[in-house]
């Protein structure tokens, strides 16, 4: 059974989603202080967690930074505002998907939680290679000389999702239907905080990024080490 | 000249300088002039009494001398004649060069001619006015002349003459000539002076009234400096007042003025601040109870099928009019954060082609029951611009749902025509239209066109409103047109990057299609 974490001080719209999840055959754990949510998190690892922003004890992108140190499970953030400050922190903190409340329908939050949680690519097997990087797809492993770089699942998809077609450049949009599910969004902020959470992380040099390159007016696409 | 002229306007302490000058300029003439002409009517005075004096004497000493000589011969007369000449010329109180001239008065016809001038003094000389004044004359007589020396220059010169009577030689006349060579220099040199002092005074004055000006002038010019940095939102700087005089005055009031406004505009700042914050509080506070609701109304409402008729109903309609709700928050929101001028531009590059496409194809089904269609006409396949993509698809959805209600299923033509540096987006629908009085309400907030008409949407009224300021925020411009039945044009003018501002209209706001 899947376990989802919802840290969210409002008791009643925590029970809703209760409702509403475990209706759609999850298991919920409720923290409603941000200073708590770290302990239960340890104790009883979950599967995702759904992180509100403003919680009293420890801010929510707080929250998500302890979390994302020490666990690459991914991470959900509501917000009561949409505006782009909330939203960009959420996500540079190591989010992968925010939800603005309120949701459009019970059903777009499940959704949303079963794309995060889907095992992609298991129609690729064997190793994918992008830059000096080698990609084990089944494994779930990205490797640079043999030692392995520790990417959350989102990170890792939007790797894969450039890797597996070299050279095709993705628009923003295209990426945001593969990667995230979403087939009408136009929040590009999303492509670019991971692209460049992802770059700090494979990148030689995240300023002059050579394995995942910029398209200008385009989109992103896998560079060939040494001569994009 | 133009240059000098603006800028002799365009300074009070030049002008103060300037007229000054030349007022005191015109003084020191008059008192000048005056005192020339009262220092040359003294010397001269005293010049003439002097000369007429020792001319009297000397014309005197010559008759009495003359008539010594009585009876004697020619040649001891003629002695006589030249020592007279040589002690009255050389008989001398001042520097002043003296000549004697001796003239055979007409009619007398002595065959003896005694007619003398000393020096090479030209006796013609003395002019035949003052010769027939000593004729007729018992005194001497006076009047002022040019001497002329016989191969030499003229010189100005005063000749004072009488008759005298020369033994066995009868009546002549004596004339005395002083030169005036001297007095001229002096009253040259005095001259000279007194435009000197003049000049001097007027340079002094200059100098005085330019020292003066510049106290009343800084206060002045630093009041206007601080006003401008204060109409630039710099309220910050405040005159030096150091005296108490009617200058320190101004700069007082002028400080006093500036306090007060600079609190002021902070109360009001602070109010509209305060103001936008509950406005913003409010909208986000509401979001996470409206949550809870949308999703125990979807739950209620999914299962509605187990509800008898009228629970079940009343369940779709709490899901719609939360539906409802909502948007009309989420445009309280844009609303307030416009009005709090912290909206943010969230540029990127895209092609609008492929938005506007995009747009379209979303409102299909709604389009659809309304029987109307979007037809989309672009002058490229792709335009390129630099903007935030999710307002500017705000304002087409707008624009777009807005047709739709308002078409009357006629087909709505969607055109985009771009320029080397602007785009435009025109949306003509040919439905019921807008008459002037609508037109200039159309983009107000909570504007509804027809009450009685039906919104597909459940629009908020804030639409328009919304897009007009997403436009702007762009640097772009969003313009309606309209007539009753003839449908109406909406054109959006946005630069192709938003950091520019627009400079045409690519789309003429009255369409082609349209004559008066």
């Amino acid at each position: 059974m899947t376990l989802v974490m919802v840290v969210d001080d409002d008791q009643d719209l925590s029970e809703m989603l209760g409702i509403v999840l475990t209706g759609a055959g999850i298991d919920v754990d409720l923290v409603s202080r941000g200073d708590e949510a770290l302990e239960v998190f340890r104790n009883n690892p979950p599967d995702l967690v759904l992180l509100d922003v403003m919680l009293p004890g420890l801010d929510g992108v707080e929250v998500c930074k302890l979390i994302r140190a020490e666990s690459m499970v991914p991470i959900i953030m509501l917000s009561a505002r949409g505006d782009s400050q909330d939203v960009v922190r959420g996500l540079e903190a190591g989010a992968d998907d925010y939800m603005v409340k309120p949701f459009k329908h019970p059903s777009e939050l499940v959704a949303r939680i079963r794309t995060r949680l889907r095992r992609t690519n298991t129609d690729i097997s064997g190793l994918l290679t992008i830059g000096d990087l080698a990609i084990d797809v089944a494994a779930h492993q990205v490797l640079r000389a043999g030692k392995q770089i520790a990417l959350t699942r989102l990170e890792f998809d939007l790797l894969v999702a450039l890797a597996k077609e070299p050279g095709r450049v993705f628009s923003r949009d295209a990426l945001l239907s593969e990667v995230w599910g979403y087939r009408h969004s136009t929040d590009t902020r999303l492509v670019n905080v991971h692209v460049q959470r992802l770059r700090a992380k494979i990148e030689h040099d995240a300023e002059r990024p050579e394995i995942v390159v910029t398209v200008r007016g385009v989109g992103y696409k896998a560079g060939v080490l040494g001569r994009s | 000249m133009n240059t000098i002229f603006s800028k002799f306007r365009g300074s009070l302490a030049l002008k103060v300088i300037v007229s000054t000058v030349v007022l005191s300029l015109a003084v020191i003439l008059a008192a000048g002039s005056a005192l020339n002409s009262q220092l040359t009517t003294g010397i001269k005075k005293v010049n003439l009494q002097s000369s007429i004096i020792e001319a009297r004497s000397t014309i005197f000493n010559a008759q009495y001398r003359l008539l010594l000589a009585q009876g004697q011969r020619d040649s001891e007369v003629r002695k006589v004649v030249n020592d007279v000449i040589a002690s009255a010329t050389s008989l001398s109180t001042n520097e002043n060069a003296r000549e004697v001239v001796f003239l055979k008065s007409p009619g007398n016809s002595r065959k003896i001619n005694y007619e003398i001038a000393s020096n090479l003094v030209d006796p013609t000389s003395i002019p035949m006015y003052l010769s027939n004044k000593v004729r007729k004359a018992d005194d001497i007589s006076i009047s002022y002349i040019t001497i002329k020396y016989i191969g030499g220059s003229d010189v100005p010169g005063l000749a004072i003459g009488d008759k005298v009577t020369i033994p066995n030689a009868g009546q002549y006349e004596m004339y005395m000539l002083f030169s005036l060579v001297n007095q001229n220099t002096t009253l040259t040199l005095i001259q000279n002076y007194l435009l000197l002092t003049g000049l001097f005074l007027v340079i002094l004055i200059g100098l005085i009234t330019w020292l003066v000006v510049r106290q009343v002038v800084r206060p002045v010019r630093q009041a206007s400096r601080i006003a401008t940095q204060f109409t630039a939102g710099d309220f910050s700087e405040r005159m030096n007042v150091r005296s108490e005089d009617e200058i320190s005055t101004l700069g007082n009031a002028f400080n006093e003025m500036a306090e007060s406004l600079e609190k002021q505009i902070a109360r009001l700042e602070n109010l509209s601040r305060v103001q936008q914050r509950f406005v913003s509080d409010v909208s986000h506070e509401l979001r996470t109870p409206l949550t809870t609701l949308r999703l125990s109304s979807e739950v209620i409402n999914s299962s509605r099928q187990e509800f008898d008729p009228i629970v079940a109903r009343s369940a779709e309609l709490m899901v719609a009019q939360l539906d409802r709700f909502e948007r009309l928050l989420q445009d309280l929101l844009e609303i307030s954060r416009f009005d709090a001028e912290v909206a943010v531009l969230d540029a990127t590059e895209f092609d609008l082609v492929t938005l506007v496409q995009r747009c379209a194809e979303d409102l299909l089904l709604v389009a659809k029951e309304r029987s109307t269609e979007l037809r989309v006409y672009s002058i490229a396949d792709s335009v390129v611009v630099q903007a935030d993509i999710r307002r500017v698809e705000r304002i087409l959805r707008n624009l777009f749902s807005n047709a739709i209600d308002h078409a009357e299923e006629k087909p709505i033509a969607i055109t985009i025509v771009a320029g080397e540096f602007d785009v435009a987006v025109g949306v003509r629908d040919f439905g019921v239209g807008l008459d002037a009085s609508t037109l200039i309400q159309v983009f107000d907030r909570f504007w509804r066109g027809d009450p009685s008409r039906s919104r597909t949407h459940g629009g908020t009224g804030l639409g328009l409103s919304i897009a007009l300021e997403d436009a702007r925020l762009h640097n772009g411009e969003l313009e309606a047109w309209g007539r009753p039945g003839k449908g109406a044009h909406f054109v959006l003018t946005l630069p192709r990057n938003s950091m520019e501002i627009i400079n045409s209209r690519l789309i003429k706001l009255q369409p082609d299609d349209y004559h008066e």
